[in-house]
Order: C-alpha cells, then sequence, then structure tokens
C-alpha cells in the first residue's frame, strides 16, 4: 500500500532513520576540557576521532550509545591528517558502516553526526558541496580526496561522521583542516591513516633533512644541463640523511628517481609516501654539472611530524 | 502566524504564533520580542493591529500577545519529544525584516544543553535543539516538524545551535488567558 504521508514526512523519517543507523556507532569523547568531541567506532575496538581535539594522552573516555562512560587508550595520532585513534574494549557498540566516498557527488543530501552527552546523536544537515582530488592540509598531511559540504560543523561535531541518506559513513569530518569550510576526511585516508598508527603509533613521513628554495638556471647552465629549475640546497642538517649522501649546500635538485623536479610539491608527494628506508637518486648540478647522488630516505623526527 | 512591532520601534521586531485554544486572537513570542506593554501586530494579509501583552515570563522568555480582531488560523502544534535526531525542521520568520521568510534543517535534541555550551545558567531548562539557520526577526516564530506542527517557538542561537522553547511548555502561559 502507498504511504499517505507527504514526501517531506518521509524524507524527515529517512533523515532520521540514517542518524539512528550511522549514530548507533557514534561515541563522545572526552579528551580535553569542557565540551566533548565526538567519535566514530570505525573497526571492532577503535574509535577515529580528530586529532585537534585529543588534547591529553591520558585520562581520555568514551560516551557509549546506551549512555555509559568507559574509559579509553590513546593508539596514535597524526596532525597531518587530524586523525586519532582510540583504543576500547572490542564488542562495545557496532561499528560504522562504511561507504564509498566516490560514490557522492555535489548535491547529494549528507548528514553530520555527533554525541555530547549521554541523550541521543546530534545531527546537521546539508548536502555535498565539492568534491575533487587528492590533497595536502595546511598540517602537512595527504588526504587522499576533496571532501567538502555545507554541513555546520557545530561545538562537538569535530570528529564525527559524514552521513548519506542510508545511513553510510562517508568519512571523518574535520572543523580545523580547512576552517570555515566543513572538510572530510574520507574512508580511504581514515584506513590508511588508521593502519599506519596501530603499528607504530604515528605516521612516518620521509625526511632527507636538508632547506631547500627554488631557483631557476642561468642561460649557461641551462643550456649545459638541459634543466630549466631546480632545488637549491641552501642548509643540511648534521648526520641527516642529505649529509650522510654527500650532498653540499649550494647543489640544485633537478631530479629525483629519473623524473624531472619542478617544485616542492613533488618532493612532498614522494616524501610523504611509504618511502621511509628506501634509496632514492637525486640528479643535481654541482659546479655546473650534472651527477647522481643515491640518498637513503630518513624519517622526519617526530618534534617536526 | 504574524509580526510583531514593539512600540515605536519601526524596524526589526519578531514573529508571534497564533496558538488558538479557547480565545481566538491571543499569539505567543518571545518575551524579548515585546518589550512594551503595547505592539503593533502585521497580520499575512497586510492588516496593522494594535495589540496589548497579557502575559510575559522573561525566565521562559515567553509572552503572550492578544490582537483583537485578528483573525489569523491558529497553528497545529506537534510534541518535540516525540522527534528523533535528524527529522526535518523548518522555521518561519521575518529575518533582519523579510517576512514570512523559511529556512530549513533538523532536528538535533530536546532537553537540557550539553556541558560545555555556556547559556548564563539557562543551559539547563529543556530546548529544543537544531541544525536550522535562525536571525533577529525569528524569534516568537514556529519551529515547525515535516508536518508544519510547531513543536517549538524560535528563542535565540548558541554556540550556532538554534534554540527554541519546547511547545509543551507554552501550554503554561495560557492557561487562564481569555
Amino acid at each position: 500500500m502507498a504511504d499517505k504521508r507527504s514526501s517531506l514526512a518521509i524524507l524527515s523519517d529517512q533523515l532520521a532513520d540514517a542518524v539512528a543507523t550511522a549514530g548507533a556507532a557514534v561515541v563522545a569523547v572526552h579528551a580535553r576540557p569542557r565540551l566533548p568531541s565526538t567519535g566514530v567506532h570505525w573497526r571492532d575496538g577503535l574509535v577515529v576521532t580528530t586529532e585537534g581535539t585529543v588534547r591529553r594522552d591520558d585520562d581520555i573516555g568514551v560516551t557509549l550509545p546506551h549512555g555509559e562512560r568507559i574509559p579509553a587508550t590513546l593508539a596514535g595520532r597524526d596532525r597531518g591528517t587530524d586523525l586519532a585513534v582510540l583504543k576500547i574494549p572490542p564488542g562495545s557498540l557496532p561499528t560504522a558502516p562504511l561507504g564509498d566516498p566516490a560514490t557522492l557527488r555535489p548535491g547529494n543530501l549528507v548528514l553530520a553526526l555527533a554525541r555530547l552527552d549521554a541523550g541521543g546523536p546530534r545531527a546537521a544537515f546539508g548536502a555535498v558541496s565539492a568534491i575533487g582530488g587528492k590533497w595536502r592540509s595546511w598540517k602537512g598531511g595527504e588526504i587522499d580526496q576533496w571532501l567538502q559540504s555545507d554541513l555546520s560543523i557545530y561545538p562537538g561535531f569535530g570528529g564525527g561522521p559524514l552521513v548519506d541518506a542510508a545511513g553510510l559513513v562517508h568519512g571523518v569530518n574535520s572543523g580545523g583542516l580547512s576552517r570555515p569550510l566543513a572538510t572530510t576526511i574520507p574512508v580511504a585516508t581514515v584506513n590508511r591513516v588508521l593502519g599506519q598508527l596501530l603499528e607504530r603509533g604515528y605516521v612516518a613521513r620521509g625526511w632527507i633533512g636538508a632547506a631547500m628554495q627554488p631557483v631557476q638556471f642561468d642561460a649557461a647552465t641551462r643550456k649545459s644541463v638541459n634543466r630549466e629549475t631546480g632545488l637549491l640546497l641552501l642548509s643540511i642538517e648534521p648526520d641527516a640523511p642529505a649529509a650522510r649522501a654527500g650532498l653540499l649546500i649550494g647543489d640544485v635538485i633537478v631530479a629525483i628517481d629519473g623524473r624531472a623536479l619542478d617544485g616542492f610539491d613533488q618532493l612532498l608527494d614522494l616524501l610523504g609516501g611509504d618511502v621511509v628506508g628506501k634509496t632514492l637518486r637525486l640528479d643535481v648540478v654541482r659546479g655546473g654539472r650534472q651527477q647522481s647522488v643515491d640518498v637513503v630516505i630518513g624519517e622526519r623526527p617526530r618534534a617536526r611530524r | 502566524m504574524v509580526q510583531v512591532i514593539d512600540g515605536a520601534r519601526w524596524q526589526g521586531g519578531g514573529a508571534a504564533i497564533a496558538w488558538g485554544g479557547d480565545a481566538p486572537d491571543l499569539f505567543v513570542t518571545s518575551a524579548h520580542v515585546v518589550t512594551r506593554k503595547r505592539v503593533t501586530v502585521i497580520t499575512p494579509d497586510g492588516r496593522m493591529l494594535a495589540g496589548d501583552v497579557v502575559r510575559r515570563d522573561s525566565e521562559r522568555d515567553l509572552a503572550v500577545v492578544h490582537a483583537p480582531g485578528a483573525g489569523v488560523p491558529a497553528v497545529a502544534t506537534g510534541d518535540p519529544y516525540a522527534l528523533r535526531p535528524g527529522s526535518l525542521v523548518f522555521a518561519v520568520g521575518h529575518p533582519f525584516g523579510i517576512t514570512h521568510a523559511v529556512s530549513v534543517g533538523v532536528f538535533q535534541a530536546v532537553g537540557a544543553l550539553p556541558a560545555g555550551f555556556g547559556l548564563n545558567g539557562q543551559g539547563s531548562r529543556p530546548w529544543v535543539q537544531a541544525d536550522v539557520r535562525l536571525a533577529p526577526g525569528n524569534s516568537g516564530g514556529p519551529l515547525a516538524d515535516a508536518e508544519g506542527r510547531v513543536i517549538g517557538v524560535a528563542a535565540m542561537i548558541v554556540s550556532g545551535v538554534a534554540l527554541a522553547v519546547p511547545a509543551s511548555d507554552v501550554a503554561s502561559i495560557l492557561s487562564g488567558v481569555a
């Protein structure tokens, strides 16, 4: 039999169903003074939240959907992607039903969920505004997809899930990555960072220990090395990978592993990946002549992550 | 629903809701909208009427205006405690003087505000809390569910969250007014 209610009432019910479905896996995270933030039970025993809302490493608690508050331990945090992972006893609540953000299109209706206390889940409503490719946060983390919505990320909503009309979770909302826009850290990034945080408690990023600046070659050098631009080494830290490889201040890097280098982003992309411990061949111009130097990529020291 | 202008103030004002019940021409609004005893009521068809503030509860931010001859149909009311988070809600008001403007959003909760939302000690009162855009001029207007039932009287924004006085709290201020 056809539903006699208005289509608006049916939509309203479907949105509330979506909140109930996803909300069963949403917890309040108590890791800062005053207002809690929100976390998503991503895998059994693992709660994902935003790193910026975890202000302490100990004495962390989470409030479950039925109102019970239990202790949680910090498994790791990554400033770059604004993600932190907490451990709670397995079987505490259902895990989030994950969606595929690649299926989202601008205009799709979405909800941001939060849990702030022993009451029910809270919701904000809006639409997907823009979808794009890989990007790098201002904190230096690589985010697999640009996923922006017109949702209001209210106080306490950070760390909560972006939920579609079917109740599937497409990522974790961050209020701090690209303020004032509501940006979502997509499922792929959460999965990748979660794996690394569980393995070693942080996300390792490649490091060579040198400061650089982009430069243009003079006409003569341009002709002799057949390159227009490169990255000039301004300083090299003692005992850093660059120093150990024999790089010198004044060297100009023009290619990495045979690929021409046209700026910092390319280098950061290379170092952001899974390269720690690997050897990269740098083509450098030294004294007007090109030569190759093999560098064993180190790990960025913790203080700089 | 009508527009209410507070005495001599020629701009701004707020909204008021024809609540129905035993006495016709009674309108519920926010106490902060009607700071004087005499107000002007503008009906949806554009008539300007004199109104009297016959009840006021500043603590609960509610007031009742009597505007004889208004003849505005009363709203249907709903129970905010029966709503689920994520349900659609609509606010109707006169934000920044734009009359009968609608904004849409979703219901978040009804009850005390979460700890950490400061509201000068008023946070422990029950509020309908919603993700919907309110602006000056929405005060006193209805917050309604997807079926058009009024579940609250729009009051203010705190930390971006829209707050309304639950419809169930209105009965007490109306009781005995006739």
